[in-house]
């Protein structure tokens, strides 16, 4: 049984530091999957960015990204909102 | 002028001396390492320093050295590499040690920070090419920066599923002066690995061990990483469960206790496998579900599965389960021990234990079996040594024959499967334990992946023998290919490579000779290099 894709929308908070980014990014990519939607910029506290990342997968590989996500030693909380 | 009388009665010292004493107070103790250009400001204060440093041949050998270091000892293996060439070579080790959950810091020059990004002379950006080989990397801006990098470092590789780390040095950031002190205390902003037994978790667990009927434990490598062995065999024990091993879970469990099943999944052996497919209960102690262990299972089997392990992403990464646990595995067999209550599963291990008679014994007909080898090499040692293996058909082999009674003495690169690994882990091991017999069991491929290490084990001394299984061809590849090998695969003269590195070499063709040479090899001072030729149409 294939399990159906959806946009997954998901919200990290993390540090504000060199190669951060790239490093998130490469999580997703890295697992063969596209991201669809980026978003990234300063939270009130300078140190603190919030990403947006829209990302089309099933949820059992979306659970998979955030569980990893959430390994990274510069993220500090994933939040996940389905989408369509 | 009165910038330097500040920095002198601060406290300050250059970038290079701070990650020295950086490194030292952070416990390293043996430095692997290769020299280059963008380090030298490093290797000039190492003969002054407390740390013994270790020359490779090859950064790949390095690392590996340092991986069979904290393999053998559980301590993070630390190395130091060149920019460019010399990190990049790195990779391979930093994927393989960070792959098995071993913790291992490398530091890596880097050219000055003003050159990055214009292509200087021996330039590579690791922090991008490490990415995905390592659970973290710095990229150190300011000589201020050094000693809290290298502490959080050092926490980063051992706290949580440990890892690789890699620090990555700009020269000038080495060349100036840093007043920071080495931080008493780290606290990491985003990353909190402890992980406290769930509350209610054990009582579940508990529950579902007591109610089982067919259970089986199912140990991995995390068990030996969280130092749980001595509580698994007590939880198997008293509740009378048989325990099956994954490869990197080889010496949580003692193989001669009668509730051992052996190694579990594609190359395992029939009693594991056949106890993890009828099981009414398979408890997943620091395991992944690797594709080398669930091969050997349908992927639907109606057991219930209770998996622990302190990184959360591998539950219900490969396998559905009935119960995750996320949390240390020390910290659960603990907990659940007052509540598992004694018990005894006679039948289910009968039916065990006539499989376990029944071993398959796959063998051809020509030459001497690898199987066999190993068991000469377990005689030669009575049971005790460090195991040390490289990857391929004679890993399986020395995963199985062997006796392994201890954790941290079977060394196997299990998830990257890295070829060449062998020698060098071996190296490390042995300058990690002295007065322990090392014994490091290669393929003729491998061997010549990575040969040039074996001058090291040379100009150490160390009483390793390294033992090259010789079928004149890739067995495992072989195998696969079930027919054909495509490809011409020829070997050195091993007995001349030994002379040409300074080892003693010995060349064993028949079955005949085997236990007394093996038996010679081992009391050896120094090292010696055994080529055994083996049966070509083994199979592992």
């Amino acid at each position: 049984m294939q399990e159906r894709e959806r946009i997954y929308v998901l919200s990290c908070f993390v540090e504000n530091k060199p190669g951060v980014l790239a490093r998130i990014v490469g999580l997703i990519s890295g697992r063969g999957y596209n991201i669809q939607t980026l978003n990234v910029g300063p939270t009130e506290d300078g140190t603190v960015s919030r990403m947006k990342i829209g990302v089309l997968g099933t949820e059992k590989v979306v659970n998979q990204i955030i569980l990893q996500l959430r390994n990274c030693v510069n993220v500090m909380e994933v939040v996940c909102r389905r989408g369509r | 002028m009165r910038r330097a009388a500040r920095e002198q009665s601060s406290g300050g010292r250059t970038g290079a001396k701070a990650l020295v004493e950086s490194l030292e107070r952070a416990g390293a103790q043996i430095l692997f390492g290769y020299p280059g250009g963008n380090v030298i400001d490093i290797f000039n204060l190492l003969p002054a320093s407390k740390m013994k440093f270790v020359l490779g041949r090859h950064e790949q050998g390095c690392v590996h050295m340092a991986d069979g270091y904290a393999r053998a000892t559980g301590r993070p293996g630390v190395a130091l590499v060149t920019s460019g060439p010399g990190a990049t070579n790195a990779i391979t080790g930093l994927g393989t040690a960070n792959m098995d959950g071993i913790p291992l810091v490398l530091v890596s020059g880097q050219v000055p920070l003003s050159e990055i990004g214009t292509d200087a002379f021996q330039e590579a950006d690791m922090s991008g090419i490490c990415r995905a080989v390592t659970k973290h990397s710095f990229l150190v801006k300011s000589a201020d920066e050094i000693p809290e990098t290298v502490a959080e470092a050092f926490y980063i590789a051992t706290h949580g599923k440990p890892g690789a780390v890699v620090i990555d040095l700009p020269r000038n950031v080495q060349r100036e002066i840093c007043l920071a002190q080495y931080p008493e205390r780290i606290s990491l902003r985003a990353y909190h690995p402890e992980c406290p037994v769930p509350p209610g978790s054990a009582a579940a667990l508990a529950g579902l061990v007591n109610r089982a009927r067919r259970p089986v434990i199912y140990a991995g490598g995390g068990v030996i990483a969280s130092g749980a062995s001595a509580d698994l065999k007590a939880l198997a024990e008293k509740a009378q469960i048989p325990v099956a091993t994954s490869l990197m879970g080889v010496g949580a469990f003692d193989t001669r206790d009668p509730l051992s099943l052996g190694m579990a999944g594609v190359y395992g052996t029939k009693a594991a496998n056949a106890a993890i497919a009828s099981a009414d209960l398979v408890l997943a102690l620091g395991v992944r579900f690797n594709d080398r262990m669930t091969a050997a299972f349908p992927p639907e089997r109606g057991v219930k599965t209770v998996h622990v392990d302190c990184d959360a992403s591998s539950i219900e990464k490969n396998v559905p389960v009935s119960l995750g646990i996320v949390a240390d595995i020390k910290d659960v067999l603990t907990t659940i021990s007052s509540r598992v209550k004694p018990a005894r599963h006679d039948e289910w291990l009968r039916r065990l234990a006539a499989l376990a008679r029944r071993s398959p014994a796959r063998r051809g007909t020509k030459g001497i079996a690898p199987a066999d080898v190993v068991r000469s090499v377990a005689a030669a040692v009575g049971g005790d040594a460090i195991v040390v293996t490289d990857v391929g058909q004679h890993q399986m082999f020395a995963a199985r024959e062997f006796p392994h009674s201890c954790p941290r003495r079977f060394i196997s690169s299990g998830g990257m499967g890295t070829m060449g690994f062998g020698i060098p882990a071996a190296i490390g091991a042995a300058l990690a334990m002295p007065g322990e017999k090392v014994v490091a069991l290669v393929g003729d491929g491998g061997a010549q992946m990575t040969a040039e290490e074996l001058k090291v084990a040379a100009d150490e001394r160390l009483g390793i023998v390294f033992v090259v299984f010789n079928n004149s061809s890739l067995g495992m590849i072989r195998q696969m290919q079930e027919r054909y090998f495509v490809g011409n695969f020829t070997n050195p003269d091993f007995m001349a490579l030994a002379r040409a590195y300074g080892l003693r070499g010995v060349r064993v063709e028949k079955a005949a000779d085997l236990d007394r040479a093996m038996a010679r090899a081992v009391r050896a001072k120094g090292p010696v290099l055994v080529e055994v030729k083996v049966d070509r149409d083994a199979r592992a």
